[in-house]
């Protein structure tokens, strides 16, 4: 964590305003890394990744412009940048939320289309071995 | 000929004779008796008897009579026609002789009387037969100076017919039907009552019932007893004495009386009983000597026991009768009796009293509980009581499980052939022990009764006595029944098959029914009875029968477990079932091969259903193992998405 900090600060310090930018562009991947406390962090990992992508660009106008504070200003200042960055990261919680439940969903349906073809299979056998007429005992509930 | 032509097969006996049902004669023994029309020989002189079928007629008599003999109106033939079945007999040649009021002169009673039936007598005898049916209603003449003939006694129990007075007092004691075939012997001392009641001009001893004169003639003697004070001609009244010796030993042959003075001449000095200087009280009466005794304690075994076990029997039989050694062999019965250690053992009381009556008197039947019969009586005796009587049943039961013939047997060694009777005894109790559908004491039944017809409700409008005839008449009653509830093999027809089996497919038929306790190997099992005796039988097709044992084969069909396999047997049974032949049937159903493939299939199944099962539980119980896996893939995916993103970027970035 001390070194964290020491490279921040050094960074801070030595960059300032790539410091400056960054920090405004990802803000809420930086929020997210501190308040996601689940093991791994994946919603934060998402979010840091998709803000990462989006100040790629002001970044690298930064640095072939001169690097100075006054376009760092600028940058940080201007909405469709910030805005874009954010929405990114946006894009980043969402994506981490919604992708278990997607797997989830076809996980399920794989198993719905597995049980009703083994029940299916399961009947067929009944009815060609059983002696009697109702068709044998009731299979378990698999789903 | 021309008479029967029009007639049907079915309604012919032996395809010859044919009942006249409307024309009736006079019974004879009680059966109702028919006209007979003779479709070949046109013989005039016969009549039908109409056999009972709770009374079975006697096996021994129409096989020994298949050649008539003079003087004897002999069975010709018997057969079923319908639901009865009709012995075709000689018709008597005249009345009977008891139509005579008069006293016969002693001339014409040993002329046309004695000579003329010793003459018969000896002819059954050497064919190793009685007639036990010697009495004035059943003995014809023509005509006045002709010679005799005998009745028939062929078509129930013999002796069933017999009044008391005309039989031997041991034989008068039993039921009427358990007194059995006998000997010659008895025939002679019926033969002896009634050339007594010829010479007499009546019958003595009218005033009497059956148990007073067995008891009388026990008493006094039988000659004593019926000619008290009358007088009869010399001749007659010294052959008479002669053939009415209790003793059957002491009475002359056949052979002898065909000779009177020769017979005449022969003396046997037979001792009478011993008389008691005091009497014993026993069954609301006195004895005086120990026959008189015996026949007491036969006909109440509770009191005879009660005074055995007082010693009252033995003080008498040492003080009053004076006869130190029999009463020392009944106390040593008593105190075996007392030393055995099964105080309440009903059947050990019953067998002290029965060998109690062996010792007092050598010469009486086995007297079990009550129940007085010589052991060739006990086929009939079952066949009578089986429905009609079961206390009698019990009885007879106990006599043949716990073997009393031969216990009885072996206190009158010298008076009978114990060997034959201790085998015949074990025989029978084997017989009654087996168990399973068709066996025990119906079956036995049957054995014993030959000409007993199968009993099953099944067959009761038909008259079946031998294995070719049960299954043309099961075809008949094969339209009549509810095909899937009614077994065609009930517990009368399987014990009628077991009896009339020839031995070397008896014990199969019987491990048979032994094993039939499950519906399919029931079912299978009389399949397989009845197709067996078909195919030994060179029967024709039975396509009513195979239509209700193809009705019987569901449980069987069942076994099958492959639903196609079971349609294409049942399709096939039905084929087979048209063509009426049992075997082909019987070989679809047990086919072996088809049914260790339909077996080893199965289980293959059985197995494949058990991996279904556990696969579908194991989804029903993966849910939570999804979540998990949905969660990390879902969130990884996210992860190389935003990868993917930032190194899109970054590739632009540094292309410019």
């Amino acid at each position: 964590m001390w070194l964290q900090g020491l490279l921040c600060g050094g960074m801070v310090t030595l960059a300032t305003p790539t410091s400056l930018l960054i920090g405004v562009l990802l803000g809420p991947a930086l929020l997210a890394i501190v308040f996601d406390r689940e093991s791994g962090r994946a919603r934060a990992r998402c979010i840091a990744l998709c803000s990462m992508a989006a100040a790629v660009a002001p970044l690298r106008v930064l640095w072939t412009s001169g690097h100075s504070m006054a376009l760092a200003m600028a940058l940080a200042g201007d909405l469709r940048i910030v805005a874009t960055a954010w929405v990114a990261a946006a894009g980043g919680w969402l994506l981490a939320e919604l992708m278990p439940i997607g797997v989830r969903t076809v996980l399920d349906a794989v198993s719905l289309a597995r049980a009703a073809k083994l029940r299916s299979e399961r009947v067929r056998l009944i009815e060609a071995w059983s002696a009697g007429e109702s068709g044998g005992s009731e299979p378990p509930n698999g789903r | 000929m021309a008479e029967t032509a029009g007639r049907p097969d079915s309604e012919l006996i032996a395809g010859q004779y044919a009942v006249e049902e409307g024309r009736r004669l006079l019974p004879v023994a009680g059966l109702p008796a028919f006209g007979v029309i003779d479709g070949q020989g046109g013989r005039t002189d016969l009549m039908a008897i109409q056999l009972s079928r709770q009374v079975p007629a006697r096996p021994r008599a129409f096989q020994a009579l298949t050649t008539p003999i003079e003087g004897l109106l002999t069975p010709v033939a018997y057969g079923p026609v319908g639901d009865a079945c009709y012995a075709i007999c000689v018709a008597p040649p005249g009345p009977a002789v008891q139509a005579r009021a008069r006293a016969w002169p002693e001339a014409e009673l040993l002329d046309c009387v004695l000579r003329p039936a010793a003459r018969v007598l000896e002819q059954l005898q050497a064919r190793a037969c009685t007639h036990r049916g010697i009495r004035p209603d059943n003995v014809f003449q023509s005509g006045p100076g002709e010679p005799v003939v005998l009745g028939t006694a062929w078509t129930a129990p013999p002796a069933m017919a017999q009044p008391a007075l005309f039989e031997p007092p041991y034989s008068a004691m039993c039921l009427p039907v358990g007194r059995g075939d006998g000997s010659i012997a008895d025939d002679v001392y019926s033969l002896g009552v009634l050339l007594l009641c010829l010479a007499l001009g009546h019958v003595p001893l009218g005033q009497l019932d059956d148990a007073a004169i067995s008891r009388r003639k026990l008493e006094v003697g039988t000659y004593a007893a019926l000619t008290g004070d009358a007088r009869l001609p010399p001749i007659i009244g010294d052959l008479v004495r002669g053939m009415l010796a209790e003793d059957p030993e002491h009475r002359p042959t056949p052979t002898l009386l065909l000779d009177p003075g020769t017979a005449r001449s022969r003396r046997v000095a037979a001792r009478p009983p011993r008389r008691a200087q005091r009497s014993i009280a026993l069954a609301g009466g006195e004895a005086w000597d120990s026959r008189s005794l015996a026949l007491a304690m036969a006909s109440a075994p509770d009191q005879a026991l009660n005074a055995l076990r007082s010693g009252a029997v033995e003080q008498w039989l040492r003080r009053g009768l004076g006869d130190a050694q029999l009463a020392a062999r009944v106390e040593e019965l008593v105190r075996h009796r007392a030393q055995d250690g099964l105080p309440e053992d009903g059947n050990a009381e019953a067998r002290l009293v029965m060998r109690t009556i062996t010792l007092l008197d050598p010469l009486a039947p086995l007297c079990w509980r009550g129940t007085v019969l010589w052991p060739d009586g006990i086929g009939p005796m079952l066949a009578v009581a089986q429905d009609s009587d079961p206390e009698q049943m019990v009885r007879i039961e106990e006599v043949l499980v716990h073997e009393e013939v031969s216990n009885w047997a072996a206190l009158r060694s010298d008076r009978c052939d114990f060997a034959v009777l201790r085998v015949e005894a074990r025989q029978q109790h084997s017989w009654l022990q087996q168990r399973g559908q068709g066996s025990g004491v119906v079956r036995l039944c049957y054995l014993l009764n030959p000409l007993m017809p199968c009993a099953s409700p099944l067959l009761r409008d038909r008259w079946v006595t031998r294995l070719a005839e049960l299954l043309p008449a099961l075809e008949a009653a094969a339209g009549r029944v509810d095909r899937r509830v009614i077994s065609p093999v009930d517990a009368h027809v399987s014990a009628f098959i077991s009896a009339r089996l020839e031995r070397r497919m008896d014990k199969e038929i019987s491990d048979q029914l032994g094993a039939a306790d499950a519906d399919s190997a029931a079912s299978l099992s009389q399949l397989r009875i009845l197709a067996q005796l078909q195919s030994r039988l060179h029967l024709g097709p039975l396509r009513e029968l195979a239509a209700w044992l193809a009705a019987q084969t569901g449980s069987v069909l069942a076994t099958w477990r492959n639903r196609v396999r079971r349609a294409a047997i049942e399709a096939q049974l039905r084929v087979l079932t048209e063509a009426g032949y049992l075997a082909p049937m019987l070989l679809l159903l047990e086919d072996p091969a088809s049914r260790g493939a339909d077996a080893h299939e199965a289980l293959q199944a059985g197995q494949e259903v058990a991996r279904i099962d556990a696969e579908l539980v194991h989804i029903a119980g993966g849910a939570e193992e999804r979540a998990t896996t949905a969660s990390r893939v879902g969130q990884e995916i996210a992860a190389g998405t935003g990868l993917a993103a930032l190194a899109i970027s970054l590739a632009l970035a540094a292309l410019g």
